[in-house]
């Protein structure tokens, strides 16, 4: 059947505007109409004499054509066939293609071309794999797809990894179909092209994707391109802002939201099943080969199937953070949050099968949240960018719901806006992600990192986002056990979320009103830094026009004006002793004592006062694996009081009576603890995990009369506290008091030192004290 | 035809934009800039730690007229502008041979 190039064009216009004819049916359609035409081609050129085959590869060949397709086309020319006359043939059959106006992508190969191609470059490789016959040697053409599809199979395990980069680099470069607001319906991750990826998988026989929605997903992602490529008459595959309501209209949907939710729900699909899908592919790879050079996050997956412990009931195995064989989610419902942390904290993914097993078995977390719970939730989200990829995985799970049940409301939300480029969910998680490099610039690292999280949670709401905000805020905080303080902080944070940008770019800032304006808003310095940080993060995450060197010059100068107005940099008062403490304290001997607390264990030291001893305790208690959470100490007199608080690192009690006889014995220099504590550093792997922002040792000028205040901000780790008493021991001063406590994985620790003579130190000592302390922590 | 250009102080944008409008002038492009010119670069204070603000922030306003608007357009800017304070910008204009819309394809001053 031989359709002329003029009837073609016709039958296709009139196909593209057929009543009821759309989706499945049509791109078949289509795919048939033209496979007719260029049959008819090859025929009237008298292809088949030349013994020549002619095939449709890459959607063509999986008849999945678009208005707008490119026609992929490869004609496959056997080895005895001269070059003159293979030529010829292409022309014949390419020209009346290009004449009538059709993109073609074409290439002319013997079956051993075609073979090397597939080889070498994997791209044409997932074209190749939906190999169709359409004209001439039907034995040519079915011999080039069974020999290309048997070189796929024998060579998966080693091209797969380069199939996997491939898409880690497209997914880096185009974003996610979830959550973009204006996604590349084949390019980003989630589009077409892992859809293809994932066929291409299956047929290596390696692993097989999960099945559920996918093929709805995918041709949900189709019809929406066949309606872009109508509304557009281009060909283009991302779906840009002012074509959404059009091809909304085309489909029959109300408005372009409907349209990117659902993009955005199929975009999630794909994404889960590739997710999984190359998850099984690792599995079955490192089982076929015991090696394996496929990357996961910073670190490569090693071979051993060793498991490290990372947290309470979380260990690592083959490169993902799993459930502990002694962990028992049914009685322990912030399981899910700790391991969340921990697998983000050291840079891994949470398997599967694990986050399976969280959602099945853990119970739901008391309200409002324990310590621990908050905590966990602080550490997760200071994770900056390595927490992106767990919190979806939660989320995909259901997990994140159910932890925080507004989330839903903002779950997915398109945001009709120019500068945004992504849904309002995962704008909130980007925002977080961006707040962790910040937690430096601020004396509440949890604030900063959960207000980030929940600034836009308005925007579920109907109304001003804002108002809407604060409301689902004052709610919200109190459940996950913030206090009355922290909860006003936070609603703060987010009544004036936009109040530096607006204040910045329109009001003049040399008006003494401006700023006063904003020290009223604001109230307090920390405030105002909480606020500068989250501006800062907000912008980040909402797209390259939000931010720019421009405005942060602006936002700066009225954040260092406001500054100025506010002065003053309150810090921690000092501890009130009980009665008991004092009479511990009179007797000037040593003394240790652990008691469970509200929130792990509180340990009380009580020792003849001297320099280095809060490095010693400190590093005592590391010994005996207890994470040091927060700790008050004191000196009167003679003597030292040091109140801390504690967390068994792997929910093991700890030895009273081991941890006092350590402490003497380092007191009376019988115990090495830094020497110690240096080895067992040694004998464990080290892990890449994420890139915290570097520690920062400020003096606080003015803060006492009395003594030196140095305040250090760092990212808590193993010994952190122990080397920043040995770096103040080692200048020889005294801690006459300290105030240390760890937020999420943040510490934010307040020294006052005393000089030899017991006073304050000069501006001199103090600048070379806190550069001695910031060196001891690069 | 003439290119108007316009530096001023952010916060003024919102004002020269209103100006603009009223006096019927409804297209215009505005970009991010920095420098100095009188006004100079001043120091402050953040933090303990003094750091020199060598260029200061600014907006560009570039708008096209008719040569006959030229001098109210640019009157309307400077009113609009102005703080009396130093730093307040500057406001020229350019002659401009030929505009093209690109969505139409009309040229001169059709295309205003």
């Amino acid at each position: 059947m031989t359709v002329e190039a003029t009837a073609y064009g016709e039958r296709r216009a009139e196909l593209l505007v057929r009543p009821g004819m759309s989706g499945p049916d049509r791109r078949r359609s289509l795919a048939d109409l033209t496979d007719a035409w260029i049959a008819g081609l090859f025929a009237d050129a008298d292809g088949a004499a030349t013994g020549a085959a002619l095939v449709a590869v890459g959607g063509y060949g999986r008849r999945e054509l678009s208005p707008g397709s490119d026609l992929d086309v490869l004609l496959l020319r056997p080895r005895g066939l001269a070059d003159r006359s293979a030529a010829r043939l292409a022309d014949l059959i390419w020209y009346p293609v290009w004449d009538a106006g059709v993109r073609l992508d074409h290439a002319v190969r013997t079956p051993a071309d075609a073979r090397r191609v597939a080889a070498e470059d994997v791209r044409a490789l997932l074209g190749m794999l939906d190999l169709r016959h359409i004209a001439g040697d039907v034995a040519l053409s079915e011999g080039v797809r069974s020999s290309i599809l048997s070189d796929w199979r024998g060579l998966a395990t080693k091209r797969l990894p380069d199939l996997q980069a491939a898409a880690r680099e497209r997914a880096d470069r185009a974003g996610d179909v979830a959550f973009a607001l204006e996604p590349d319906l084949k390019e980003s991750r989630g589009g077409l092209r892992d859809a293809t990826v994932l066929r291409a998988i299956a047929a290596s026989w390696v692993a097989d994707a999960p099945h559920a929605g996918l093929d709805e997903a995918q041709r949900t992602l189709l019809d929406v391109r066949d309606a872009l490529h109508t509304v557009t008459g281009r060909s283009t595959d991302r779906l840009v802002l002012q074509e959404q309501d059009a091809v909304a209209h085309h489909l029959g949907l109300l408005d372009g939201d409907q349209v990117l939710l659902q993009v955005g729900s199929a975009g999630r699909t794909i994404a889960y099943a590739s997710d999984v899908t190359w998850h099984r592919v690792e599995q079955a790879v490192i089982t076929r080969r015991g090696r394996t050079r496929f990357l996961t996050g910073p670190r490569r997956i090693s071979a051993t199937s060793a498991r490290a412990p990372l947290a309470d009931g979380v260990v690592e195995q083959d490169g993902e953070a799993v459930l502990a064989r002694d962990a028992r989610p049914a009685q322990d419902g912030v399981l899910i949050l700790r391991a969340a942390a921990a697998a983000a904290q050291n840079g891994l993914r949470l398997a599967p099968h694990a986050i399976d097993r969280l959602a099945a078995e853990c119970p739901p977390i008391p309200e409002p949240w324990p310590a621990p719970a908050r905590d966990a939730l602080v550490s997760l989200l200071g994770a900056g960018s390595a927490a992106i990829a767990v919190w979806e995985a939660l989320d995909q799970a259901g997990l994140i719901v159910r932890l925080i049940p507004d989330w839903g409301r903002v779950r997915s939300r398109p945001q009709r806006n120019a500068v945004h480029r992504f849904t309002v969910d995962r704008h909130l998680v980007e925002a977080a992600g961006r707040a962790a490099a910040l937690t430096r610039r601020v004396d509440r690292p949890d604030l900063l990192l959960v207000g980030a999280l929940l600034h836009d949670i308005g925007k579920g709401w109907p109304g001003d986002h804002t108002e809407a905000g604060m409301v689902v805020v004052a709610d919200v905080a109190p459940r996950l056990g913030f206090d009355a303080r922290d909860t006003e902080t936070l609603v703060t944070l987010v009544r004036h979320h936009l109040l530096l940008p607006d204040t910045a770019t329109r009001r003049d800032l040399d008006d003494p009103a401006t700023v006063t304006m904003v020290a009223a808003a604001v109230g307090t310095s920390e405030l105002l830094d909480l606020l500068h940080a989250l501006t800062e993060a907000d912008a980040l995450a909402t797209g390259p026009a939000a931010w720019s060197d421009w405005k942060a010059m602006l936002v700066a100068d009225l954040v260092a004006r406001t500054h100025a107005v506010l002065r003053g940099h309150t810090v921690a008062p000092p501890l009130r002793l009980t009665v008991a403490q004092e009479s511990l304290l009179t007797e000037g001997q040593l003394a240790v004592s652990i008691e469970a607390a509200a929130y792990g264990l509180e340990v009380t030291v009580a020792a003849p006062d001297r320099v280095g001893l809060l490095a010693t305790v400190a590093g005592v208690l590391t010994l005996h694996r207890l994470a040091v959470r927060g700790a008050e100490t004191v000196s009167v007199g003679g003597s030292a009081l040091q109140v801390w608080t504690v967390l068994p690192e792997f929910g093991t009690a700890a030895d009273v009576a081991a941890v006092r006889e350590d402490v003497r014995r380092a007191i009376e220099g019988r115990l090495d603890v830094t020497d110690r504590l240096r080895r067992r550093d040694e004998a464990y792997p080290q892990r890449a995990g994420h890139s915290a922002p570097p520690a920062r040792v400020d003096l606080v000028p003015g803060a006492s009369e009395t003594a030196t205040v140095v305040e250090v901000r760092a990212h808590d780790r193993p010994a952190l506290l122990h080397r920043i008493g040995s770096a103040l021991a080692d200048a020889g001063v005294n801690v006459r008091s300290a105030h240390v406590s760890t937020l999420g994985s943040e510490a934010v620790d307040v020294f006052y030192v005393v000089g030899p003579n017991g006073g304050p130190l000069s501006a001199a000592e103090a600048r070379a004290l806190a550069e001695r302390v910031r060196a001891a922590l690069g | 035809m003439r290119l108007i250009t316009a530096i001023i102080k952010p916060f003024k944008l919102d004002d020269v934009k209103s100006g603009l409008e009223s006096f019927g002038v409804h297209g215009l492009t505005v970009s991010e800039a920095s420098g100095y010119g009188r006004q100079k670069g001043h120091t402050e204070v953040y933090r303990g730690a003094e750091y020199t603000v060598d260029l200061v922030p600014k907006v560009r306003v570039e708008v096209l007229v008719e040569d006959a608007d030229v001098d109210d357009v640019m009157d309307v800017i400077v009113k609009a502008a102005a703080s009396g304070r130093i730093g307040d910008g500057k406001v020229w204009s350019t002659p401009v041979d030929t505009v093209i819309r690109v969505r139409t394809g009309e040229r001169g001053p059709d295309a205003l």
